[in-house]
C-alpha cells in the first residue's frame, strides 16, 4: 500500500482527493436536482388532486341530498384531505 | 401500474450504491499509474455504459412503438432517452474532470471513447427539439421513434469512426486501467456498474410513475368535466395512461 | 416492371425534371460553396491548402451546401400532396425514399462535378488527387442521401424545418465526415496522393452508406403512416 502511495500520482494526493470529490459531488448534485425537480411535480399534482377532489365533492352534494359517510376511521390521508378541503373552502 | 415494486427497487439501488461507495473508498486498492485520480473511474464509467445502454434500450422500445403502434412504448423510449441524457452530462462533467485531473485541461481530444460520447450527447440532444418542432403528437411520437433507432444505428458506428480517427497511439489511462484490471478493481468496479444501472432503473420507473400519475388526473379531470388547469402541460414529453 | 418500380422511376424523374426546370437548388449550392472557398482563403489567409486543411475545408463546405438541397428535398412534396399520393398508391411506400436518396445524391454528384474543380483551382497545387478523391466522394454522397433524405422527410413535417434538418442531420454525419476526411488527407497532401489507410476508410465510409441506407429503408413506411 505505501509502495503504491509512494509512486508517483498524477497528481499530488490531496489535490487529487478535490477532484475525486468534486466528481462525485457532481454526481450528488445531479441526483438531488432529480430529486428536487420530481418533489415540485409532486407538489403540482397534489394541489391539481386536491382541485379536483374538491370539485367532486361540490357535484357530490350537489346531486344527492348529504354525502353518507360510513363511521369508520379516518386514516392519516383522509385527515389530509379534509383539512386541505377545509382549507380551500375557507380560501375561497 | 408503474409505481409497484417502486419501493423495492429504490431500496435495492440505496444498499447498491452504499455498497459501491463503501468499496471504491475502503476496499479498492490504489492505482499504479493514476493513483487516487483513478478512483473517478468507478464513477464515469458505469455512467457512460449506463447512458449508451440506456440508448439503446429506447431504441428498442421505439421499435417496438413502431411495429405495435401502442403508445406506452413511445413514452418508455422517451423516458429511457431522457434519463441517459441526464446521465450523460454526469458523463462529459466526471469526464472533464477527469481529464483535468490527469492532464491539467478541462477538455481533450486524445481520449476517443470521451469524444465519441460527447457526439452521441450531441445527437441525442437533439432529441427534444426535435420533438418539440412536431406538434401532432401521434406523428411526434412516431417520428421520435425513428429518430431512436436512426440514433440507436448511429452510436456503435461513431466510436469506430473517432477511434479510428486516433492517428497517434496515445496511452489511453482508461485503456491501462481496464485491460488487466486486479480482482479487487474489478469486483469494485462491477459493483459501481450494478449501482448506476439500478440507478438508471428505478429513475426511470420513478418518471414512467410520475408521468402516469398525471395521465390519470388528466383522466379524472375529463371524467368530472372539470375545467382544464392553468398551466400548459408539456408539448413534448408523451403522456402515460 | 413492379409498381414500386415504376413508382421510383417516376417520381425521380419528376424531381430531375423539375430541378433541371427550375433550377432552385443546384445552381443557389455551388455558389454557396464557391463563396465559402472564398471566405476560407481569407479566413484562414492561405491561398493554398493542403493536408488536412485541404480536407477540412472541402469536407465542410461541400457538407453546408448539402445541407440546403436537403433542406428543399420535400418541400414540394408538403405543398402539392406529393406525400397523399404515395400513401394512396398500392406500392412499397419505401420507393418514395429510394427515389429521393437517389435524387440527392444526383444533386451531389453534380454539385461536386462543378465544385471540387473549382476548389482545385483555387487552392490545390495539382488535379492528381481528383480520381481518387471521386470514389471518396462518391461514397460519402451515398451517406449523405441516406441519412438527409431520412431526416428531411421527418423535418418537412415540423415548424422551423429549415432549423431541425442540419441541427439532426450534421451530429449523424459526424462518422461520415471522419471517415471521408481521413480518406481525403493524405490525398489532399502536398507531396501528392498518399493512400494511408484509404482501404480502411473507404470500408468506414461503406458500412455507414449501407446501414443508413438500410434503415431509411426499413423505417420509411413507418413515416408516412397518418
Amino acid at each position: 500500500m505505501i509502495v503504491l502511495l509512494s509512486a508517483t500520482p498524477a497528481l499530488p494526493l490531496d489535490e487529487a482527493g478535490k477532484y475525486v470529490a468534486g466528481a462525485y459531488i457532481v454526481f450528488l448534485a445531479l441526483i438531488v436536482i432529480y430529486v428536487a425537480i420530481m418533489a415540485s411535480k409532486l407538489q403540482r399534482m397534489e394541489k391539481e388532486l386536491r382541485e379536483l377532489a374538491g370539485f367532486a365533492e361540490h357535484r357530490a352534494q350537489g346531486d344527492q341530498a348529504a354525502p353518507g359517510r360510513g363511521s369508520e376511521g379516518q386514516s392519516i390521508s383522509d385527515s389530509l384531505a379534509l383539512t386541505g378541503a377545509e382549507e380551500a373552502a375557507s380560501d375561497e | 401500474m408503474y409505481g409497484k415494486g417502486l419501493r423495492p427497487l429504490s431500496i435495492a439501488t440505496v444498499v447498491a450504491i452504499l455498497a459501491a461507495l463503501s468499496l471504491v473508498f475502503f476496499y479498492a486498492p490504489l492505482d499504479a499509474d493514476q493513483g487516487f485520480i483513478q478512483k473517478i473511474f468507478y464513477l464515469h464509467v458505469p455512467l457512460a455504459i449506463t447512458a449508451l445502454i440506456g440508448f439503446v434500450i429506447g431504441g428498442v422500445f421505439a421499435i417496438f412503438h413502431l411495429r405495435s403502434g401502442n403508445r406506452k412504448w413511445d413514452a418508455y423510449s422517451y423516458v429511457a432517452i431522457h434519463m441517459s441524457v441526464i446521465f450523460g452530462v454526469a458523463v462529459l462533467i466526471t469526464g472533464s474532470i477527469w481529464a483535468k485531473a490527469s492532464w491539467g485541461h478541462w477538455w481533450v481530444w486524445d481520449e476517443p471513447t470521451l469524444v465519441s460520447f460527447l457526439i452521441v450527447f450531441l445527437m441525442y440532444a437533439t432529441y427534444y427539439p426535435f420533438r418539440y418542432a412536431i406538434e401532432d403528437p401521434e406523428r411526434q411520437g412516431r417520428y421520435a421513434s425513428v429518430f431512436a433507432v436512426t440514433a440507436g444505428a448511429f452510436v456503435p458506428l461513431n466510436f469506430m469512426a473517432v477511434r479510428m480517427a486516433q492517428s497517434l497511439v496515445h496511452p489511453r489511462t482508461f485503456g491501462t486501467a481496464n485491460g488487466g484490471l486486479p480482482g479487487e478493481m474489478m469486483f469494485t468496479f462491477l459493483v459501481c456498474l450494478a449501482a448506476v444501472a439500478l440507478l438508471w432503473v428505478t429513475l426511470v420507473k420513478l418518471e414512467l410513475t410520475a408521468k402516469s400519475t398525471s395521465g390519470q388526473l388528466k383522466r379524472l379531470r375529463r371524467a368530472l368535466d372539470a375545467p382544464a388547469p392553468g398551466a400548459g402541460a408539456s408539448r413534448i414529453a408523451p403522456e402515460v395512461s | 416492371m413492379t409498381p414500386s418500380r415504376i413508382a421510383f422511376a417516376t417520381i425521380l424523374a419528376k424531381d430531375l425534371r423539375a430541378e433541371l426546370r427550375t433550377l432552385q437548388s443546384l445552381p443557389a449550392m455551388a455558389l454557396f460553396a464557391t463563396t465559402t472557398f472564398v471566405i476560407f482563403r481569407f479566413g484562414l489567409d492561405r491561398t493554398s491548402l493542403s493536408g488536412s486543411l485541404a480536407s477540412g475545408v472541402l469536407w465542410a463546405t461541400l457538407l453546408f451546401a448539402a445541407l440546403l438541397g436537403v433542406n428543399r428535398l420535400f418541400v414540394s412534396e408538403r405543398e402539392e400532396g406529393g406525400f397523399d399520393a404515395i400513401r394512396l398508391a398500392p406500392i412499397d411506400r419505401s420507393a418514395l425514399f429510394a427515389a429521393k436518396a437517389t435524387a440527392l445524391f444526383v444533386y451531389l454528384m453534380v454539385l461536386e462535378l462543378v465544385v471540387v474543380p473549382i476548389f482545385a483551382l483555387f487552392f490545390l497545387g495539382s488535379a492528381a488527387a481528383l480520381l481518387p478523391l471521386a470514389l471518396v466522394l462518391l461514397l460519402a454522397n451515398l451517406g449523405i442521401a441516406a441519412t438527409g433524405t431520412l431526416i428531411s422527410s421527418m423535418a418537412v413535417h415540423s415548424r422551423a424545418r429549415d432549423l431541425l434538418g442540419p441541427l439532426v442531420l450534421l451530429p449523424l454525419v459526424v462518422p461520415l465526415m471522419i471517415a471521408a476526411t481521413g480518406a481525403s488527407e493524405p490525398l489532399l497532401a502536398l507531396g501528392g496522393p498518399g493512400y494511408h489507410r484509404f482501404g480502411t476508410w473507404l470500408a468506414v465510409l461503406s458500412l455507414y452508406d449501407l446501414i443508413f441506407l438500410l434503415v431509411g429503408y426499413a423505417v420509411f413506411d413507418f413515416l408516412l403512416e397518418d
